[in-house]
């Protein structure tokens, strides 16, 4: 379990945004491959299964809570500047919790913000390839994707982060 | 007169490929000789080690012990307790 920890954190961490929510997360992926471990297929990596189980357990999050919307830098489906401003979350208000300061610091670099502006899926799909060196195949596995579409998934998000970095360094 | 690299410009694939450095000869041959390419490799090559060393996270303190007090361990009589 302790290899996994940090991985698996990571991942839900980076996906979520928000370190509280991560933790438990986290937490009900652990237990859930703990008391399910007899239904764990051998003909799959074992990480493969820890590894779905965390990506699904984000993206139910997401997908209830809409936290995709939510950036640093606000919605990558805003429009206008007011837009912009109003999906942006503030972190540097009078009101910030010291998690919330934590996740500033700890998610607040460049590359961190042009990861948080990807699509969900997008951000699986890099963070699995490109953070925790999964093949192609074995995200497809994960995600339950044709491996066609991890290859497009990843390729579009290398993209869309080249293009935010260029972005911001100009 | 410009000559034309005979092999089509790098897929995302054998840019990969070139940055596990594993992209075939004919391949190679086009980078050598094409500067878009070869930029385009250069900057996915850069981010897929920035990606590489983003750092890792940790829970908090306690973590394993909360997870642990949640698990269902099996008794030697085939039952569970929490």
């Amino acid at each position: 379990m302790r290899r996994y920890e940090r991985p698996v954190f990571s991942l839900i961490y980076r996906m979520v945004r928000d370190r509280a929510l991560a933790e438990d997360l986290a937490q009900e992926t652990f237990i859930k491959v703990l008391n399910g471990i007899r239904s764990y297929r051998p003909e799959f990596k074992f990480s493969s299964w820890i590894f779905k189980i965390a990506n699904n357990a984000a993206i139910d999050q997401l997908r209830r809570r809409d936290l995709d919307t939510l950036s640093l830098d606000g919605s990558p489906h805003a429009q206008t500047a007011d837009e912009i401003q109003a999906t942006a979350l503030q972190l540097d208000g009078g009101a910030e919790s010291p998690l919330d300061a934590v996740t500033s610091r700890e998610l607040g670099g460049q590359i961190e913000r042009a990861i948080a502006r990807l699509r969900p899926e997008y951000r699986a799909c890099i963070l699995l390839r490109h953070v925790e060196g999964h093949s192609y195949e074995e995200i497809a596995q994960m995600l339950d994707l044709p491996l066609g579409t991890v290859k497009t998934y990843i390729h579009r998000a290398r993209n869309e982060l080249r293009g935010y970095l260029e972005r911001v360094r100009d | 007169m410009m000559m034309h690299p005979p092999h089509p410009h790098l897929t995302p694939d054998e840019i990969e490929l070139w940055a596990q450095g594993l992209l075939g000869a004919a391949g190679a041959l086009h980078l050598a000789e094409c500067r878009e390419c070869l930029v385009h490799a250069e900057q996915e090559r850069k981010l897929a080690r920035d990606l590489a060393n983003l750092p890792r996270f940790g829970p908090e303190f306690g973590f394993i012990e909360r997870v642990m007090a949640h698990v269902r361990v099996p008794t030697p009589s085939g039952d569970f307790r929490a």
